[in-house]
């Protein structure tokens, strides 16, 4: 298993899966581009401190035409808007719909920045060990059904390699070689049945599930995880108040308002700007503590 | 070499083909078009697009739109506009957007499973922008018509009248009886 190297995923599985849920539930359905921002700029500063440079920006060469496409794709479909550019097709072109086809990318993105940070921090442990007492039979089967792709991929690459250490296949031509993947996958698929019910008996022998059955955990309550889901219950009752209230509405069409600075939408985006940089807080204060502990050996 | 030689081709024939269906027009341009002379003989048909109900339901109103709301609810008065051979009610409304400069949005008929276009918005005041219940229908000769609106092909002097309601039509239905009990 693959060492971690966060502090934030030494956290408390009950406080981390609070944290990510909120915080992804909340980017997803809000459409203030202040908002969305400050949810992409942290989200992109958390991956950036956990994964090397390099990985980070083969990402973003995805990503970034990604966020262009939905830009470009609005304004064909939505012809709503005061601001007409041109007339394409006879239909008017405006600039309120590029600019929420922009939100609407910057929302995706951050969405998904979000999510490869969920995938880092929290693991099947972690998510076994919240929801194995509750539902134990959906837990394992979403436990399964999230590693089945990545597993597959890895056990292909070993039954190819191993075929072709035994110099069986033969891959002068193409006919040949979609045999060869076929015979793979076929072997694929056995295989993937066999592992899943090994896992199911083994799981039943081991009496997973049943009453009074508790699991092995290394994860301790302590202070920081108090902190952490205090601060996260706070900032969310302040931001969803923000929300269902309407203070940080934003609406696109057919004008874009400037809205009003009042006191209750800054400090709507000041909690939420606070909720999304708990963890490349942590991450960063980490790094720099660390850093100084070697500099003084 | 050949593989590439291809790609290259079906790229271009891609471009070639999405460039030959563009045409783009500057907002002059576009709005260059005038009204057709009626002549003597020409058939015609009348256009209003009404607004009204919408002061009822100044509470669910968004916002954002109540800037583009007219003061009297008539967002085009009854004009006369002259009738092609074939034309829909869709045709005029476009056409009639298009002279005065009225924002419009449809969704095509090759979009929806109705085989027909449904108006989105007249300016600026779009489906649901008045509660869940609100959007844009339209009457003939005082007849809420069971057809889409690019089905239904005109005759001389057919009078067309877009109405916003934001009670799924009861609203409007009502209100135009009660104004033709009154005439």
């Amino acid at each position: 298993m693959k060492q971690k190297n966060e502090i934030f995923a030494t956290y408390h599985p009950v406080g981390l899966f609070l944290y990510f849920i909120s915080v992804i539930l909340i980017t997803m359905f809000s459409t203030n581009p202040v908002m969305l921002s400050i949810a992409l700029i942290f989200g992109m500063l958390f991956i950036l401190v956990i994964t090397d440079l390099k990985k980070f920006l083969k990402g973003l060469a995805v990503e970034i035409p990604f966020i262009l496409v939905i830009t470009v794709t609005n304004p064909l479909f939505s012809h709503n808007g005061v601001t007409v550019l041109f007339f394409l097709n006879g239909n008017p072109v405006t600039l309120e719909a590029i600019l929420y086809g922009m939100d609407i990318g910057v929302m995706i993105f951050a969405v998904i920045y979000w999510c490869k940070a969920y995938n880092a921090i929290i693991d099947d442990e972690k998510f076994i060990y919240i929801f194995g007492k509750t539902i134990p039979k959906l837990s394992l089967v979403m436990s399964m059904a999230l590693k089945y792709v990545p597993m597959l991929k890895r056990q292909y690459m070993v039954m190819n390699d191993a075929r072709k250490c035994m110099g069986c296949c033969n891959e002068d031509t193409l006919l040949d070689r979609v045999k060869n993947k076929l015979t793979v996958f076929s072997m694929l698929v056995t295989w993937s049945f066999e592992t899943s019910l090994d896992t199911a008996v083994s799981m039943k022998v081991k009496g997973y599930g049943l009453k009074g059955r508790t699991h092995f955990h290394n994860f301790r309550f302590g202070y920081r995880d108090a902190i952490l889901i205090i601060i996260t219950v706070i900032m969310d009752v302040v931001v969803l108040w923000g929300m269902t209230t309407g203070v940080t509405d934003f609406k696109f069409y057919p004008e874009i308002l400037k809205n009003k600075v009042t006191v209750s939408v800054m400090t709507v985006y000041v909690s939420f700007a606070i909720l999304m940089s708990i963890p490349a807080f942590i991450e960063i204060k980490e790094k720099i503590k660390w850093k100084y502990y070697v500099e003084k050996i | 070499m050949k593989k590439k030689i291809l790609t290259a081709a079906v790229v271009l024939a891609i471009l070639a083909v999405v460039i030959s269906n563009v045409h783009i027009q500057s907002v002059d341009e576009y709005y260059l078009e005038h009204a057709e002379d009626i002549k003597e003989d020409s058939e015609t048909v009348y256009l209003t697009i009404r607004c009204d109900t919408v002061f009822d339901n100044m509470d669910k109103l968004d916002d954002n739109v109540k800037k583009y709301i007219p003061d009297d609810g008539i967002i085009l008065e009854k004009t006369e506009y002259v009738l092609r051979n074939g034309d829909t009610v869709f045709d005029i409304l476009q056409r009639a957007a298009r002279i005065n400069k009225v924002q419009m949005e449809y969704e095509g008929a090759d979009n929806n499973v109705y085989g027909t276009v449904y108006i989105e918005g007249i300016n600026y005041l779009y489906e649901f922008s008045c509660g869940e219940l609100s959007g844009w229908m339209y009457m003939v000769n005082g007849e809420f018509l069971r057809y889409g609106c690019s089905n239904y092909i005109l005759k001389d002097g057919d009078e067309i009248v877009w109405l916003y309601t934001c009670n799924l039509g009861e609203d409007v239905k009502e209100k135009e009886q009660f104004n033709e009990t009154e005439e």
